[in-house]
């Protein structure tokens, strides 16, 4: 029996790189012997990825992408398809984890100096998956027509009639309707369920050969290629499988009993992951007393809300994530991570991501004349933190690097 | 992980709840709007009981009762709700089913027609089945209850938590009339006690804006009216995530999945981890 299934394996793998990648890409894949915990949002964010793509495909098969029936068929799947309720409530706790775990992945990034030579590729994948994530997210936002659904779809695919000359234009492209409709829903449903995917998978796909090139960082900087043992191997390092995955592993357990708390107590996430408004289906007529996107825009709304002219506030959001892209080229620091960094950057850092928390509830509430000047403090740091990179960077004190970690 | 790590991310943390503690005092300042209850002031807090098939069984036959004639709950299903409130099917079918042309396989879809009503009441009474998903359980047992006599509208009849609702006070009969009325209520000083005059006596003043039902006008006493409305709340929470009960269930067992899964991969790494870092 193990002499055929052995034969068996010989015969794919002389016409399919199976021991080879496992080699290469586990279990003698060399990663740093001592990271922290935020070193397992990357490996979580996956997870959470698996998790959006199974229970996705499974909501897809009794989803209604029509005008009329769409809103209907989210309750059906909530009360008549046998733990539809479960498929749903994992779909819709996953978009907000997701986003959760990618923002931390995304800060580690900013702490460690991730982006730093030679990750800039991984970085800039990393950045266009997280664009890719938004446009994913606002899509699906849109598909169980509620009343936020229909007005977040609408202030959103408005900004875009802002753009100058191609704006209304552009507008009815996206639409496909002079206003939203059932042919927006079905063709965001096209875009939901297949060509974003499609794309995310790949852009994952990139980010992970990129790291393997380049390989994993650690929280100290230190450059694990540089003392190998006679093998050639990283002296600081151990294979990732199975010491990473079972690293990992533990991560997972108590990342998903947080998400078992949340989607099996907290759903609705205090109105910030499934807003009450979108209980309503969506009504053209009626406007809700307060449009306010969820949660993980609404950084990004605060800040076209601090703006009074639309276009300047749509370009100072788009600035917002394009400036990301940028960003290992605007670190000019000798070292990588914020340990040995100099004290600007350490305040820096602190203050962007104070900012940034505050953004995200200001994006969450009605606005005042005191909140607007907030949000508007809030987004001059944010842009700060990035323009102010190249000098606070290079002419700070930075501490001596470890040869070993 | 490491202390230096632990020790920035603490200094963090104690610039960021510093913040925090600026952004929800400039809040608290400068809040932009009022209650979901209105002039009712905060919402009474509603705590459902989706274990209590009494409760809910009494809150379904209120509902059909007295609200279904206008109240369609078209994502509901007839058996669905007989078979979760543990109703035998004849017996929900005989007494709380109306319309005998009806099968439990059919949606709660009412039987009035919609641009009748919109004519009669101004608006069409809403679907109920998400109600307590769009307001909030708290909203609805606060609403229900806060209906007084008010004559200078349609049906004489206003309400302190939806000012100039369409709805009559359909329970009016059993709640009795309830009116608002100005009270003698003492000026509370500020230390936070009662302010007095020279000879002890408590000083007061007129409010008004209180809820008070006349005694003996309608069916029920205060509390049982309450525990009406109680328990209509709490069908209406049922009805608006019928698995609600199961889920909450349920959870329990997945976290202790969970918790057993972190547990065994914890043992294990830790095996592992031995051997290579020895």
């Amino acid at each position: 029996m193990s002499e055929m299934v052995g034969r068996l394996f010989n015969w794919v793998n002389d016409r399919l790189p199976v021991a080879n990648t496992f080699e290469r890409h586990l279990s003698k894949h060399p990663v740093p012997s001592k990271v922290n915990f935020w070193y397992l949002f990357g490996a979580l964010a996956s997870v959470v990825l698996i998790i959006q793509i199974v229970s996705g495909i499974w909501l897809i098969m009794p989803y209604s992408n029509t005008e009329e029936e769409a809103f209907a068929s989210i309750e059906y799947i909530m009360r008549d398809v046998d733990y539809g309720w479960v498929i749903r409530y994992m779909h819709t706790t996953g978009a907000s984890m997701f986003f959760a775990v990618v923002y931390l992945h995304m800060f580690r990034g900013l702490l460690y100096g991730s982006y730093q030579k030679p990750k800039e590729l991984v970085w800039i994948f990393g950045c266009t998956i997280y664009l890719a994530m938004m446009a994913e997210g606002f899509l699906g936002y849109v598909l169980p027509y509620g009343q936020m659904s229909y007005w977040g779809a609408q202030v959103i695919i408005s900004l875009f009639g802002a753009i100058p000359y191609i704006g209304e234009s552009l507008e009815l492209w996206i639409r496909g309707d002079y206003y939203i409709s059932g042919i927006t829903v079905s063709r965001f449903f096209a875009l939901h369920v297949v060509a974003l995917p499609l794309v995310l998978i790949a852009l994952v796909f990139l980010h992970l050969v990129a790291l393997h090139e380049v390989g994993a960082g650690n929280p100290e900087g230190v450059d694990i290629e540089e003392h190998l043992d006679e093998d050639g191997v990283p002296l600081d390092s151990v294979p990732f499988f199975p010491y990473k995955v079972l690293n990992a592993l533990v991560g997972i357990g108590v990342f998903m009993t947080v998400f078992a708390i949340i989607m099996f107590f907290f759903p609705e996430g205090g109105g910030y992951f499934i807003e009450m408004a979108n209980f309503e289906e969506a009504n053209p007529l009626v406007t809700p007393e307060h449009i306010a996107p969820v949660w993980y825009y609404s950084p990004y709304y605060a800040m076209l809300r601090a703006v009074p002219d639309k276009l300047g506030g749509l370009i100072v959001m788009g600035s917002a994530v394009a400036i990301l892209f940028v960003v290992p080229w605007l670190d000019k620091s000798k070292v990588a991570s914020i340990r040995y960094k100099g004290i600007y950057s350490k305040v820096a850092l602190a203050m962007f991501g104070i900012s940034f928390i505050t953004l995200g509830y200001l994006g969450t509430v009605g606005v005042t004349e005191v909140r607007k000047t907030m949000s508007v403090i809030c987004t001059i740091i944010y842009f700060a933190f990035f323009l102010l990179m190249p000098i606070y960077t290079k002419y700070e004190k930075t501490l001596e690097v470890p040869k070993r970690l | 992980m490491n202390i230096r790590s632990l020790k920035f991310l603490d200094n963090k943390f104690k610039q960021y709840l510093f913040l925090l503690g600026i952004v929800f005092f400039v809040n608290n300042i400068d809040s932009a709007e009022g209650g979901p209850c209105k002039d009712y002031g905060d919402c009474d807090e509603f705590k459902y009981s989706l274990n209590d098939m009494a409760s809910l069984q009494r809150g379904a036959s209120t509902f059909l009762n007295y609200c279904y004639g206008c109240h369609s709950l078209q994502y509901s299903r007839w058996g669905r709700v007989a078979t979760d409130l543990q109703i035998p099917e004849e017996i929900f079918f005989e007494n709380l089913v109306f319309d005998k042309t009806i099968k439990p396989g059919d949606l709660m879809i009412g039987s009035m027609s919609k641009e009748k009503s919109a004519e009669w009441f101004g608006v069409a009474p809403p679907d109920l089945t998400l109600i307590s998903r769009v307001r909030g359980d708290d909203w609805i047992y606060s609403y229900l209850r806060a209906y007084y006599e008010d004559s200078s509208k349609q049906y004489g009849v206003n309400n302190l938590v939806y000012p100039g609702t369409a709805m009559p006070n359909v329970l009016a009969a059993l709640q009795g009339s309830q009116k608002l009325v100005c009270k003698d209520v003492p000026v509370i000083a500020k230390n936070g006690g009662e302010k007095r005059d020279d000879y002890g006596n408590t000083i007061t003043k007129q409010k008004c804006g209180y809820l008070e039902v006349d005694e003996g006008s309608g069916e029920l006493s205060k509390e049982q009216f309450d525990k009406l409305i109680y328990d209509l709340t709490n069908f209406l929470v049922y009805v608006g995530e019928p698995a609600k009960a199961t889920r909450e269930r349920m959870g329990w067992y997945v976290i202790f999945y969970f918790l057993i899964f972190t547990a065994l991969s914890a043992l294990l790494y830790r095996e592992y981890h031995k051997d290579y870092y020895k």
